[in-house]
């Protein structure tokens, strides 16, 4: 046990680390907005010591056995407690590092990314905001606190991918994500109430520990896991729902970074490592899971293969490997898919961080003319791109090679080799889609590269312009990812330990392949490489992939599978012509057609009181004499 | 013995039915007051011979106050329809409905 | 039939027959004309009915006073009465008909009531008996009529001091 006063100080660091950015949020939208340098280093400061606290918190703790958790009660209803704090284990600990850290880096990346926009103060302070929130959800005792920075999260990314309001596509992006991710949310609110009708509340603790069981009907357990991975879908960006993240690239690139790595997307696939004793209460549940995700990571994998937008690559690869996460946890392991998160996250920002230092240069997203504007002369950028895509793809001794490789192992031990199968079939196409976009940046065409050459001393062509202030803060956050890329991969021993207590080893066994699986892994990693190696970076080659070639297939991937299409059908369709018109026409027909017919009525009334009311006094008489014969009638007779 | 009492009143009926009829259907001011004063002069008749049916000089009394108020009805009412000719230049009852 | 009762129904319908002849007349100062005939058949009644004080104060009051006053108005007006609708539809119609419920009734009421066939007494109310009822019983009630009569003295002079015309050339 911790003793008694160590306790007290874990709970300040917690608080520390939590609370930090949002101080330094309110301190910057109430008071130093018009202050650009004194924001941002408020933001950073205050990014910089929940950084510090996390990880004093993080060695402090290594060695915790039972799920340390601080509460103070917040509402009390007659039946229902709803605490509020802190739940500090080994899962909460490892994220909330990851999210300081990619926090504090990209904050830091962004003092030279974001300098001279007019609304600096306002980024830092929305990206306090986005810390913020994050951290509380990651440290969050219970699902209801979580689902509330869960939302809060949702309008910070919200807030940070339409960050450029001025222009129409980024608040249609931002728009695009509030709303698809909403449409998950309600899942997953359902689902909360539904564990709390069952329950009566929403400790994760309780809800994690084995005698949950007893609590609900195994029915209603799949349904409320299937709920509740409905919000994860809408988070994770996973297969129904998955559109709105390749359009979240229209905010600012730190700020895809950032959301891709750590905070926004990961929130999903770290609810479902948090809840994952839950969801494996129901094993048909985490069948469908691993289908979404398997279907997720293929669909995204061949989206990214055609795609010439930088950004865009990489985020298909994010759905892509998120899927891949996903996979690993549906298919049972947790240690896999929680690694595999740690280390996608860093080269993840990575990736998003190069290609910012390329955008930031180039002025454009375009793979090929990012190629032909000779990025190739960027010699560190290039290498932590290289370094990411390595990861990304899966090659040893890049950290993406030990966590994918965990991943496969586990799906290895799945009775279906199906999902063993999609697993290599995955790797495949990412370590081709990976290295697609390197080739092209490092191999621009010969007759291109010449040309660009002769015409260098023109203005149309694109030109670097590099502010040689800003280029250390944007080159040292690719510096330490990239080590942290490199070094991350050797400390799966040591966090395995760290996260899974007990019953060590039991999923290091590889299944039938046995001890090959590493090698076939890289065999298929390698393959990929070699194919776009073929395809796009010897002499000669004509640069356009095989997927590109068939102009079915072209379609079909460029258009995302045609499920924006579908969605824009289906919104026309069903909800447009099916329930607005529904609705519509019940607000014509019977709302606003009940309070017609009463105005009408009111209005016909008071016309044919009008007519009696003509004005004329000798109608009044008239009537006066009516009442008077009738009431003489009435008192007569 | 003149007549039965009944007679005073189906005498006294009758004028107030004409006057009635006189005020609600002419379209003219002055011909409605001219109705009203009709009517009144029924009233008058029922009352007097009411107080000689009851042996009572109360009816008698009461015709008194009538032809006090329709002094007053006359000559206020005609002073109002005077003013009123004057700014609308119509005896017409129906022309007066500003208020319609 | 006595003597009467045969005064009592020709001045019954005198008044009745120049009443309708005055009423459709749509020249209002035959109209007013008719009425007074009307009025001294009425004061006739009275006389009959033992009432010769109401009898002389209605001549001198109604007959003489108002009736001149309606001939003074019609004559300073001298409006155009061509030009009347003198009987429309849509109000004679409905005040035929319940001028005929009313007559319906009113014969009904004045046959099913007892003692209104019995015939009336021939009795006077001579002037002095009447005047010490008056001032004997209803002193207050004269001197608020009184006072009624001096209000309408006051706002006919103030109606009539020819304000509308200003007011209407103000308002156009």
């Amino acid at each position: 046990m911790i003793p008694f006063w160590a306790q007290d100080a874990t709970h300040a660091m917690a608080l520390l680390s939590t609370l930090m950015p949002l101080v330094a949020f309110l301190a910057i939208m109430l008071g130093t907005r018009s202050k650009e340098k004194l924001s941002a280093g408020l933001s950073i400061g205050a990014v910089a010591v929940s950084f510090g606290c996390s990880f004093l918190l993080l060695f402090r703790l290594w060695n915790l056995r039972e799920p340390l958790e601080y509460s103070t009660r917040w509402v009390a209803l007659n039946t229902v407690e709803i605490p509020f704090g802190f739940l500090l284990d080994p899962v909460s600990l490892l994220m909330l590092c990851i999210v300081t850290l990619i926090c504090l880096l990209v904050q830091v990346y962004s003092l030279g990314y974001m300098a001279g926009d007019p609304g600096f103060s306002r980024y830092y302070a929305f990206m306090s905001l986005f810390a913020w929130a994050m951290t509380s959800l990651v440290l969050s005792p219970t699902l209801l606190q979580l689902f509330i920075f869960w939302e809060l999260v949702g309008l910070s990314s919200y807030l940070l991918i339409g960050f450029w309001y001025e222009k129409f596509s980024a608040t249609q992006a931002g728009k695009k994500a509030f709303v698809m991710t909403r449409a998950g949310d309600v899942s997953f609110l359902l689902g909360l109430i539904l564990v709390l009708v069952y329950a009566g509340n929403l400790s994760i603790v309780e809800m994690n520990s084995p005698g949950f069981a007893g609590l609900m009907p195994s029915t209603m357990v799949t349904f409320a896991a299937l709920l509740i991975f409905g919000g994860i879908v809408g988070k994770s960006a996973q297969f129904p729902l998955l559109t709105w993240l390749p359009d979240a690239m229209e905010g600012p690139t730190p700020v895809s970074a950032l959301l891709h790595s750590a905070t926004m997307v990961a929130a999903g696939v770290y609810l479902f490592a948090r809840l994952f004793p839950f969801f494996t209460l129901s094993p048909a549940a985490m069948g469908i899971i691993l289908f979404i995700g398997t279907v997720s990571m293929l669909l995204a994998a061949t989206m990214a293969m055609v795609a010439r937008d930088i950004k865009q690559v990489w985020a298909y690869s994010t759905i892509s490997q998120l899927g891949f996460m996903i996979m690993g946890l549906a298919a049972g392991g947790y240690f896999a898919g929680v690694f595999h998160l740690t280390t996608h996250a860093g080269f993840k920002a990575l990736l998003f961080l190069c290609s910012g230092v390329l955008i930031h240069t180039f002025h454009t997203n375009d793979l090929f003319e990012l190629a032909k504007g000779g990025v190739r002369r960027l010699k560190i950028p290039m290498v932590a791109l290289a370094v990411a895509a390595g990861a990304l793809a899966g090659l040893p001794p890049f950290s993406g090679f030990f966590s994918k490789e965990a991943i496969l192992a586990v799906l290895a031990l799945s009775s279906n080799p199906i999902w063993l199968g999609a697993g290599f079939l995955g790797a495949f196409l990412t370590a081709y889609y990976a290295f697609r976009v390197i080739f092209i940046l490092l191999f621009p065409p010969q007759t291109a590269t010449e040309s660009s050459d002769q015409l260098s001393g023109l203005p149309s062509a694109p030109k670097p312009s590099h502010h040689e202030g800003s280029s250390m803060t944007l080159i040292w956050p690719l510096i330490i990812l990239a080590s942290f890329t490199l070094l991350l991969g050797f400390l799966q021993g040591p966090l395995e330990n760290f996260l899974v207590k007990e019953d060590k080893h039991v999923l290091l066994s590889h299944g039938v392949l046995g001890a090959w699986l590493p090698f076939i892994a890289l065999f298929f990693a390698l393959a990929g490489a070699g194919l776009a190696w073929v395809e796009f970076g010897r002499q000669g080659a004509r640069q356009v992939g095989f997927a590109e070639r068939v102009p079915f297939f072209r379609d079909l991937f460029s258009q995302r599978w045609y499920l924006d299409h579908f969605y824009r059908f289906f919104v026309d369709r069903v909800v447009d012509r099916g329930f607005s018109r529904l609705f519509a026409q019940n607000d014509n027909r019977v709302i606003d057609g009940s309070i017609d017919a009463m105005s009408r009525g009111t209005l016909e009334t008071s016309r044919f009181l009008a007519f009696l009311q003509s004005g004329m006094i000798q109608y009044r008489l008239l009537a006066s004499f009516a009442v008077m014969v009738l009431l003489s009638l009435y008192f007569f007779f | 013995m003149i007549v039965p009492f009944g007679h005073v009143l189906m005498l006294a009926g009758m004028l107030f039915l004409l006057g009635v009829f006189c005020t609600v259907t002419r379209r003219n001011l002055i011909m409605i007051i001219l109705g009203v004063e009709v009517m009144l002069n029924a009233a008058a008749i029922a009352f007097v011979g009411a107080a000689l049916h009851w042996q009572s000089l109360e009816g008698q009394a009461f015709v008194l106050f009538i032809m006090a108020i329709a002094a007053t009805e006359v000559s206020v009412g005609l002073a109002l329809i005077v003013y009123a000719y004057r700014r609308s230049g119509s005896f017409d009852p129906s022309s007066y409905n500003l208020f319609r | 039939m006595s003597l009467y009762a045969f005064i009592f129904y020709l001045t019954g319908g005198l008044i009745v027959a120049s009443t309708a002849i005055a009423i459709t007349r749509r020249h209002m100062v035959h109209a007013v004309i008719y009425l007074l005939f009307s009025f001294f058949g009425t004061a006739v009644l009275f006389y009959l009915l033992g009432a010769p004080l109401l009898a002389a104060l209605w001549v001198i009051i109604y007959a003489g006073a108002i009736m001149v006053l309606f001939l003074f108005i019609v004559m300073m007006i001298r409006t155009d009465t061509t030009s009347e609708v003198m009987f429309p539809l849509s109000q004679w119609l409905p005040a035929a008909i319940f001028g005929a419920i009313y007559l319906a009734v009113g014969v009904a009421v004045v046959l099913m009531t007892p003692g209104t066939e019995v015939a009336l007494p021939m009795v006077v109310g001579s002037p002095r008996e009447f005047a010490l009822y008056v001032f004997q019983n209803h002193w207050l009630s004269i001197e608020i009529v009184s006072l009624l009569l001096l209000v309408a003295l006051v706002g006919a002079v103030s109606l009539g001091r020819g304000r509308g015309e200003e007011q209407t050339e103000d308002e156009a």
